[in-house]
C-alpha cells in the first residue's frame, strides 16, 4: 500500500520507539501523524513536531475510536502494564478493524520466547511455550490476538525486535548510569547474545511491512543482523566514558552462590525497590500526593540548610546529580533479570525478514554507536 | 491595621494547588473570596480539601466588583483578556507568567493598568528567592572580582501535569520551553546583568512551535560591562539545573533546587574551597508568599511591584526576537535515519528594536 499518502496513527507515541516512529513519519512527509497520548506531560519529544496529540487510553476502547480518527495506517508500539498488554492490543485492533484500517503493524518482541530464549528459538517457526514472565507471556498472547484479527480481515503484520536501542533508549542511558555506579559486570565473559535492533532498522522494517503484502499475517524477527554480544555492547559504552570505568567479570556460578548466601528473592526485591525509589518517575508520582509534596518541600529546605559538601553527597546518593564514575564494585551482583537477559545464547535469524520483506539492516552496530554517542553528548550524558 | 485585600484566584490548576493557595492562606493581609474555574467541581473539591472559606465560581466576571485584586493563574492564552476585564473592573492583578502570548498584548495590558492606576504584577517567583538578591549583592560588592560570563541550565523530563494540557498548543502556550521556563531564566539574567545586546538562539522545534530543547547565547551590557552568557533548557533530559557565574576572583553557583543559598567557589592558597552565602535570618514564606506580599505591599503603598508589566514586556520582546531568528539545533542522529533528509537551518541573527529584555516605558 502507499502509506505515504495516509494519516498514520502511532500508539505508544510518547515512548522511545513510538517517538522515533513519529519523527520518521514526519521526515517521510506523510500528510498527518496522529499520536496516541495517555499522559500528556510525557509528550514533550513529539510535541515539537506538528503531530496531532490524541488523548486516549489503550484500556478504553471508545477513546481509541476517537483518537484513531481518519487514520488508515496503525503502528502499534503501545504497551502499558504487562497485565494489560493483551487487552490494550485487542482494543487497538478492534478500533482499527471498525475504522477500516488498511494496515496494522504490531510491534511485538523476540522476548515472547522468554528473557533467556532456549536454543532452537532462532527462527520464527519455533514453538512458543509459557515462560512464567508476565511481559513475555502477555506479548506472546497479544500476537495470537493480532493473528485472530488478521483472519477477520484486518491487514496485520507482526515485528519481533529484540534489544531496541538508539538515541533516547534506556538500554544506553541506564547502562551509562550503571557504569558510573559500578553496577555492571560481564556475566560469563560477556559472551551472551545481545541481539541489538537499532531503532531506525526496526522502523525500516515497519515501512517494509506497510509496503509489502507478503508481510500480512506473518511475524518477523528484526535485529541488526550482527552477532553483537553483551560484552561488545557494554564495552562500546565504556569506551565513551572518561575515565573508562572498570567492569569485573562474574560467572553464573558466583551469582548463584551469592544468591545462596542471601535469599535471591529478598535481595532482588530490595534492589528493585531501591532502583524504583531512586527513579525520577517514582519521585514525580510521589509529588502528586499533597502530603508527600509538602514533606518533600520540607526535605528540600532541610537539604538547603546543610553545608555544600553534605548536599553534594546527598545529591550523588539519590541521583539528583550524576556522580563521577566509581571504581568497579567487587560486591556487585547482577539482578536476576539482568543475568537472564545477558545469558542468552540465541542469535535470532532475520532471514525470513530478508527473504519476505527485503529487509536489510541499514545501520550497522558501529554506526549505531556513533549516533548514540552523538546523542549522549547532546543529552549531557557524556 | 488596614483591611485585608479581597482576592480571587482565577484557575485551579497545578500551580494554584501547589503554590498559590498555601501562600494566600498564610498571608494575613489577604482574604480569599473566590476560586474561579470553568471546572466548578474541581474548584469546589479544592475548597473542600484545603478547608477554605471562599466560594467557587465558574466565571471570573461573577466576582468582579466584589474583590480588590485577582491572582491570574489561567492558561497563558487567557491571561490578556481576563487581565483587561479585571483591570477594567478596578481590580489589581498579579498574573502568572507569561503576562501574555505576545509582547504587543503584554504592552497593551501594562499601559491599561497604568492608565487605570492599578497594580499589575507578574508572577516571577524566582526573583523572590533569597539567592537571587544575594547573587546580585555579591556581584555588586565585588565578591567575584570582575564578572566574566555565566552558564544557566535547566532540564529534566517534562512533568507539568496541567489539567488543560495547554502547554503543547502553540496558540495557547505561546511557545515551548523558552516561554515556559525560559521567561524565568531571562528575567533573572536581565535583572542581574542588564539588557541583552545580541543573541544566538537555537531550538529543536520540528514545526509545531513547541520546542523541547533550546540553546541561547546572550550578551548583556550594563553595570558589569559586556557579559556573555549561555542558557540551555531541556524538557527531555536532565541538565545541571544551576546558574554558574564566573568572575576573576571567584565563581558563584545557585542550584535551582536550593533557591535560598549561593555557593561561592574560589581558591585559597591554591586549594579550591566553597563558601555558602545564606541569610542568617531566613526570609518568611515561600517565594510565592513573598511575591504575594510584594503585590499586597504595592497595592497598599501605591508603589511599583518588584516585577511589573514593563519587565515582562521586555522579556517577551526578546523571546519573540529569538523565535523570529531561530536556527534548528543539529540532530545528526535523527536526520541520518530518515527516508528523506530534512534540513537544519544555520542562519544567524541579532535582536533589534526593544527586543533586548528592556521595554520602553
Amino acid at each position: 500500500m502507499n502509506w505515504r499518502n495516509e494519516t498514520v496513527f502511532v500508539s505508544g507515541a510518547t515512548g522511545f520507539i513510538g517517538g522515533r516512529v513519529c519523527e520518521r513519519m514526519m521526515q517521510a512527509g506523510v500528510p498527518k501523524v496522529r499520536a496516541l497520548v495517555h499522559e500528556m506531560h510525557r509528550a514533550a519529544r513529539i510535541a515539537r513536531m506538528p503531530v496531532e496529540l490524541c488523548p486516549g487510553d489503550l484500556l478504553v476502547r471508545e477513546s481509541l475510536r476517537r483518537a484513531l480518527g481518519e487514520a488508515k495506517v496503525v503502528i502499534h508500539c503501545g504497551l502499558g502494564p504487562a497485565s494489560s498488554i493483551v487487552r490494550g492490543t485487542e482494543n487497538m485492533l478492534a478500533a482499527a478493524h471498525a475504522a477500516g484500517v488498511k494496515r496494522f503493524i504490531h510491534v511485538s518482541t523476540a522476548a515472547i520466547y522468554g528473557i533467556t530464549p532456549p536454543p532452537g528459538s532462532e527462527t520464527e517457526d519455533a514453538p512458543l511455550r509459557r515462560t512464567g514472565d508476565a511481559y513475555c507471556d502477555n506479548k506472546a498472547a497479544a500476537e495470537k490476538v493480532v493473528l485472530h484479527y488478521g483472519k477477520r480481515g484486518l491487514p496485520v503484520a507482526i515485528l519481533r525486535p529484540s534489544i531496541v536501542w538508539g538515541p533516547y533508549s534506556a538500554w544506553s542511558t541506564r547502562l551509562m548510569d550503571d557504569l558510573r555506579e559500578g553496577h555492571v559486570a560481564f556475566i560469563e565473559g560477556g559472551h551472551g547474545a545481545c541481539n541489538t535492533t537499532y531503532v531506525d532498522n526496526l522502523i525500516d522494517a515497519m515501512v517494509l511491512g506497510l509496503e509489502n503484502d507478503r508481510a500480512l499475517n506473518q511475524a518477523f524477527f528484526i535485529t541488526d543482523g550482527e552477532r553483537v554480544s553483551w560484552g561488545d555492547f557494554i564495552r562500546a559504552h565504556m569506551a565513551l566514558m572518561e575515565p573508562t570505568p572498570e567492569v569485573r567479570e562474574i560467572s553464573r556460578a558466583e551469582i548463584a552462590a551469592s544468591r545462596g548466601r542471601s535469599s535471591g528473592l529478598v535481595v532482588g526485591s530490595m534492589k528493585a525497590a531501591a532502583r524504583v525509589a531512586r527513579s525520577k518517575e517514582f519521585r514525580q508520582m510521589l509529588m502528586q500526593i499533597p502530603l508527600t509534596e509538602a514533606a518533600m518541600k520540607k526535605a528540600w529546605n532541610w537539604v538547603g540548610s546543610l553545608p555544600p559538601e553534605k548536599r553534594e553527597r546527598l545529591r550523588a546518593r539519590f541521583g539528583v546529580r550524576r556522580a563521577a564514575a566509581k571504581p568497579a564494585n567487587a560486591k556487585f551482583i547482577p539482578d536476576a533479570v539482568t543475568e537472564a537477559t545477558q545469558s542468552t545464547t540465541v542469535f535470532f535469524s532475520i532471514e525470513k525478514a530478508r527473504q519476505v520483506l527485503g529487509y536489510e539492516p541499514r545501520v550497522r552496530f558501529a554506526e549505531g554507536m556513533r549516533r548514540v554517542e552523538q546523542w549522549l553528548r547532546y543529552a549531557a550524558y557524556l | 491595621m488596614t483591611e485585608p485585600i479581597r482576592l480571587a484566584i482565577l484557575g485551579c490548576g497545578a500551580i494554584t494547588r501547589s503554590e498559590h493557595i498555601p501562600a494566600v492562606c498564610a498571608h494575613p493581609g489577604v482574604c480569599l473570596v473566590a476560586l474561579v474555574d470553568t471546572d466548578l467541581p474541581r474548584a469546589n473539591l479544592l475548597i473542600q480539601n484545603r478547608g477554605l472559606r471562599c466560594k467557587a465560581v465558574a466565571d471570573y466576571r461573577e466576582v468582579l466588583g466584589q474583590v480588590d485584586a485577582v491572582l491570574n493563574a489561567l492558561p497563558n492564552h487567557l491571561h490578556v483578556s481576563s487581565n483587561m476585564d479585571c483591570l477594567r473592573a478596578g481590580a489589581h492583578v498579579l498574573c502568572e507568567k507569561p503576562l501574555a502570548i505576545t509582547a504587543a498584548d503584554a504592552r497593551s495590558c501594562t499601559e491599561f493598568a497604568e492608565e487605570k492606576k492599578l497594580v499589575l504584577a507578574v508572577g516571577m517567583n524566582r526573583r523572590f528567592a533569597a539567592s537571587h538578591s544575594l547573587l546580585k549583592i555579591a556581584m555588586q560588592e565585588g565578591l567575584l572580582g570582575s564578572i566574566q560570563d555565566y552558564d544557566f541550565e535547566y532540564g529534566g523530563a517534562f512533568d507539568w501535569r496541567s489539567a488543560s494540557g495547554f502547554y503543547f498548543d502553540r496558540t495557547k502556550a505561546g511557545g515551548g520551553a523558552l516561554v515556559d521556563f525560559g521567561v524565568h531564566m531571562l528575567d533573572s539574567v536581565i535583572d542581574w546583568f542588564g539588557p541583552v545586546t545580541s543573541f544566538e538562539y537555537q531550538d529543536d522545534d520540528w514545526g509545531s512551535g513547541i520546542e523541547a530543547n533550546l540553546l541561547l547565547d546572550l550578551k548583556h551590557a550594563a553595570r558589569f560591562g559586556e557579559i556573555p552568557g549561555h542558557l540551555r533548557i531541556s524538557r527531555t533530559f536532565g541538565l545541571k539545573n544551576r546558574v554558574l557565574v564566573r568572575g576573576s576572583a571567584a565563581s558563584a553557583e545557585i542550584s535551582v533546587h536550593d533557591p535560598e543559598v549561593v555557593v561561592i567557589h574560589r581558591a585559597i592558597g591554591g586549594a579550591p574551597v566553597s563558601q555558602t552565602l545564606q541569610l542568617e535570618k531566613s526570609p518568611s514564606g515561600s517565594s510565592y508568599w513573598r511575591q504575594l506580599d510584594n503585590f499586597i505591599h504595592s497595592i497598599a503603598n501605591h508603589s511599583q511591584p518588584e516585577v511589573d508589566g514593563w519587565q515582562a514586556v521586555g522579556v517577551l520582546e526578546l523571546i519573540e526576537s529569538c523565535y523570529a531568528h531561530k536556527r534548528r539545533i543539529a540532530e545528526p542522529w535523527a536526520e541520518s535515519g530518515a527516508e528523506s533528509g530534512t534540513e537544519t537551518g544555520t542562519t544567524s541573527a541579532t535582536p533589534g528594536g526593544t527586543s533586548n529584555g528592556e521595554a520602553r516605558r
